[in-house]
């Protein structure tokens, strides 16, 4: 019960690899920024080993996590709520960025923890993917980043304030509604980045220039998502989002807190 | 590992038309269904502002335009097709029950099976949720999403308690001692570990349980006899985070150290709600698999499966999908489940809750050959004690969180039927001060030229069986109608089509045609309180519930009513409710509660189907007196039950529903 039970004080060496593997995958989602430090030789080889890097770290993650998860009612429940998962983002696919599976991914990582959100990430998009058909090169960037957004929330403070219960159950709503938005609009620069030079091609004014200096690559990029999704997909996910948590959110943590403590006598 | 199954293929099928379909109107929407030839359909091209510059809204229709639309989508739906004929070949769940349980990555791999099984739960909680909400007349959002939310969570962990204790993933072969299935030495039980609002204990439990008897656990609702039960399953040690001090040893292994997966060879459990805890797709895979996953070979499986089911006399159910058992046949199947591995210690939760007569008969003489002839420790949590009592060995009592022996004589007493009918229509106790004046109101029932409510002719149709066979009766205003059958003689049917009818001139209330009625006036004419009565709520408290049951009624004060219900005569009595969250109420309090809502339109006619299920003496207390109160409350109650005695002590008229008909009204009253 390692996760549905209170945080744990130390840090055990499983951290530091969840530490380091998000670090390097964060490297490889940023690939473009580092060919320019690579020797021109090697430049061709960066893509490649971004690609490479991702399914492998998310390997290395499941693994590690895999034996803390390891109890009859955390698989049950990561179970359970990857399907919810995967069928809210399969209702929500024909209409592009509303996706409403975050909602779900903040609500969870938070009663549940990072480690849960991580995976709850990771399995919404491994079976709604393997469901909907929605295999691609793109699906391991799509877990990690997703992973991220579950994780993110769980380690959001848990305020220890003094105010009435009611009021405390707003402030919750309003800072999960608040990392909603937050999640969303990084989720697209994520999804964005590695993407990028693919989406755009060479020779326009927002293409990735390999070799020109990161600041321009940074300002052309910045152009290319503002125009792509972080004006409209990312707008729309983060409303939806938001209006997702402040309706159902209290109930739906409610329901996820009943079940970590039990509701049989 | 294969088998043809067409729902899953059907189910893809309609996604993808549906998945075609929402891409074409996307296309339309968004300016991209112009192409050559004809147009079909000339809108103005609109053109957004600011940010939106790039996107053009409508433009020209053309059949090409559409035609391209529908063929850029036949990839996908092509791909969603081609997974529901995977899905429709492949099982999915075998194949992980084979496969997996070991290796680095079986939390994740066992994750994977419970997210694919929990599919076809989730479109059944769909459909059982549109209706509890056009019960309820809510729309919002909230109204379906919660409850499928909390249902699909319990089913989760009913699933997974399920395969814990079937030998799923177990590590390590303990070998069961005969001589001394159960001994609690010194033990308490409590949830220290985790804050716990009731603060819920049980202490000095010293229980010797001997090969070749039944012993019945007795206690009131909440008193804790499913926990002691699974104190011996270890499910309350390894599952619901219970803590155990003391020793409790079951058939030699130590429970505290023992999970319930390793002992999954000698101990079987049937729990509670049986059809949650189904992991396989057929009667003959559910039986068999505790064995499958222990990598025993199929021929061998089937062999023990055929045995099992000719011990229970269940060869016919055999190759039936798991989905159409009725509820006795489901009970029969998870005790044969149960048995596959051939347990020293059988442990059995509320087996009667569901059934009725015959079919509590049947369980009862199974569970009696299993102690008596076949040598195998039973116990059992119910609190249906009376069909036990010829075959029980012993009785342990749970009482002030203590556990002690009895007698037969002694728990017969307090028997919730025996009780029972000496409560009825001049209630006594909490409900002395509301009922009496409800029961003048009631009791004489003046026959009147109109009717309140007519049912003419009334049937429904589920595929091919007639569940409602042409019903028709009238009841009069006052009246108060217990409607009595065995399980599946239509009686929920029934209710359901009087609620929320499919066919005009079925049913009238107040000389109006509540098919033809809007949804206010419909739950004002008739309101149903359906058997699966948690359905219906969806806030965090209850007293949001009963301000959400106000909402747009004149004069509509449900928490009041809710009080009234629960015997009290002021709101102050309900006030320590209101606070807490609706499921945290015990099943009579939510069944009130449900009650309390449904009648805040005031409806004219109260339906009720199998109130008193699953519950004890005290909350069927509670439940009888509520009746009575909602009697007061509307012109007319009519409620399904196969109680017996509840019925008899509550109606002034019953119906006799057999095989989808109505038979001949018998006057239980004078």
């Amino acid at each position: 019960m390692t996760v549905l039970t209170a945080p744990r004080r130390t840090i055990g060496y499983t951290s530091w690899i969840l530490v380091g593997g998000s670090l390097l995958a964060a490297a490889a989602f940023a690939w473009p920024f580092f060919v320019g430090a690579v020797p021109a030789d090697a430049q061709v080889a960066v893509p490649i080993v971004a690609f490479a890097l991702i399914p492998a770290l998310i390997v290395a993650l499941a693994l590690t996590l895999d034996r803390e998860m390891y109890t009859a009612k955390t698989v049950a429940l990561l179970g359970v709520l990857s399907a919810v998962g995967a069928a809210v983002r399969i209702a929500g696919a024909g209409v592009g960025g509303v996706e409403a599976v975050f909602v779900l991914l903040i609500l969870a990582g938070r009663v549940y923890g990072a480690r849960f959100g991580f995976l709850l990430g990771l399995l919404t998009i491994a079976v709604s993917s393997l469901l909907w058909g929605g295999f691609g090169p793109w699906t391991p960037f799509q877990m990690f980043a997703c992973g991220w957004v579950g994780a993110g929330a769980g380690l959001l403070p848990h305020g220890h304030g003094t105010g009435a219960g009611r009021w405390r159950a707003r402030g919750e709503i309003i800072l999960l509604a608040a990392y909603g938005v937050l999640a969303s609009y990084l989720f697209g620069l994520m999804m964005n980045l590695w993407f990028w030079p693919f989406a755009v091609g060479s020779g326009t004014g927002i293409s990735y220039t390999a070799g020109a200096d990161p600041g321009q690559n940074l300002a052309s990029f910045g152009l290319y998502s503002l125009v792509t999704s972080t004006l409209t997909w990312d707008t729309v996910r983060a409303i939806t989002t938001v209006v997702g948590i402040i309706l159902v959110g209290p109930a739906v943590l409610a329901a996820l807190r009943r079940a970590r403590l039990g509701r049989r006598r | 590992m294969f088998r043809l199954r067409l729902a899953p293929l059907r189910a893809a099928v309609v996604l993808a038309v549906g998945f075609v379909l929402l891409r074409v109107v996307y296309r339309v929407v968004f300016g991209g269904a112009s192409g050559a030839g004809t147009v079909l359909l000339d809108l103005p091209r609109v053109r957004l502002d600011g940010p939106f510059s790039h996107i053009t809204l409508f433009g020209p229709i053309t059949l090409v335009g559409l035609g391209n639309a529908a063929l850029s989508a036949v990839p996908v739906a092509g791909v969603i097709v081609f997974f529901g004929l995977l899905n429709a070949v492949i099982n999915v769940q075998s194949l992980f029950a084979r496969g997996a349980g070991r290796g680095p990555v079986r939390a994740i791999s066992r994750s994977l099976v419970i997210a694919w099984a929990t599919f076809p739960a989730l479109l059944e909680s769909v459909r059982r949720v549109r209706v509890a909400r056009a019960l309820r007349g809510e729309r919002s959002i909230a109204s379906l999403l919660v409850p499928i939310f909390e249902q699909t969570i319990e089913r989760a962990l009913a699933l997974a308690a399920s395969m814990e204790t079937r030998g799923f993933a177990a590590t390590r072969v303990v070998t069961g001692l005969c001589e001394a299935p159960v001994v609690l030495t010194d033990a308490a039980l409590n949830f220290g570990a985790v804050p716990d609002q009731t603060g819920w204990h049980l202490d000095d439990l010293n229980v010797t349980l001997l090969p070749g008897t039944l012993t019945v656990i007795v206690g009131a609702t909440g008193s804790g006899k499913t926990s002691l039960l699974h104190s011996m399953s270890g499910l309350f040690q390894h599952f619901y985070d219970g803590t155990q001090h003391g020793r409790i040893d079951i058939a030699g292994a130590d429970r505290a150290s023992t999970p319930p997966r390793d002992t999954a060879g000698f101990v079987g459990l049937v729990a509670q709600n049986v059809r949650l805890g189904f992991a396989a797709e057929t009667v003959h895979d559910e039986i068999g698999f505790a064995l499958a996953v222990r990598g025993v070979a199929p021929s061998v499986v089937h062999v023990r499966v055929l045995e099992i089911a000719a011990r229970l006399q269940i060869e016919h159910l055999i190759s039936r999908p798991i989905e159409q058992l009725s509820a006795g046949e489901a009970s029969l199947v998870a005790i044969a489940a149960a048995l596959v591995n051939r347990p020293i210690l059988m442990l059995v939760d509320e087996p009667l809750a569901d059934l009725d007569t015959s079919a509590r008969e049947r369980v009862c003489t199974v569970l009696g050959q299993l102690a008596h002839e076949a040598g195998v420790c039973v116990v059992i949590a119910e609190h249906n004690t009376r069909e036990f009592g010829p075959i029980a060995d012993a009785w342990l009592h749970i009482r002030d969180h203590h556990l002690g022996a009895a007698t037969f004589d002694v728990i017969s007493s307090a028997d919730p039927r025996t009780g029972l009918t000496g409560i009825d229509r001049t209630a006594t106790g909490p409900t002395a001060t509301g009922p009496t004046a409800t029961v003048e109101t009631v009791h004489p029932a003046p026959p009147q030229t109109q009717p309140l409510v007519r049912i003419r002719q009334l049937s429904v149709r589920h595929q091919a069986d007639l569940a409602v066979n042409d019903v028709s009766f009238e009841v009069q205003t006052g009246e108060l109608i217990a409607l009595r059958g065995s399980n599946g003689a239509g009686k929920s049917s029934l209710l359901r089509a009087i609620a929320l009818p499919s066919v005009a001139d079925a049913v009238w209330v107040n000389g109006r045609d509540v098919r033809s009625l809007k949804r206010r006036s419909r739950r004002q004419a008739v309101a149903l309180v359906p058997e699966n009565f948690d359905d219906l709520l969806f806030s965090i408290t209850v007293a949001d519930e009963c301000r959400r049951a106000d909402r747009g009624l004149v004069g509509a004060d449900t928490a009041r009513t809710l009080a009234r219900l629960l015997g009290f005569d002021e709101m102050t009595g309900a006030a320590h409710l209101l606070h807490r969250h609706p499921r945290d109420l015990s099943a009579g309090e939510r069944l009130c509660l449900v009650m309390a809502i449904q009648l805040a339109p005031r409806p004219a006619l109260l339906l009720l189907d199998e109130p008193t299920r699953g519950l004890d003496r005290v909350a069927r207390t509670l439940v009888s007196a509520a009746l009575l109160q909602a009697a007061g409350a509307t012109s007319a109650v009519l409620f399904a039950t196969h109680d017996d005695d509840f019925a008899c002590g509550l109606a002034t008229r019953t119906l006799r529903m057999q095989a989808g008909r109505l038979a001949a009204s018998i006057e239980v009253r004078s």
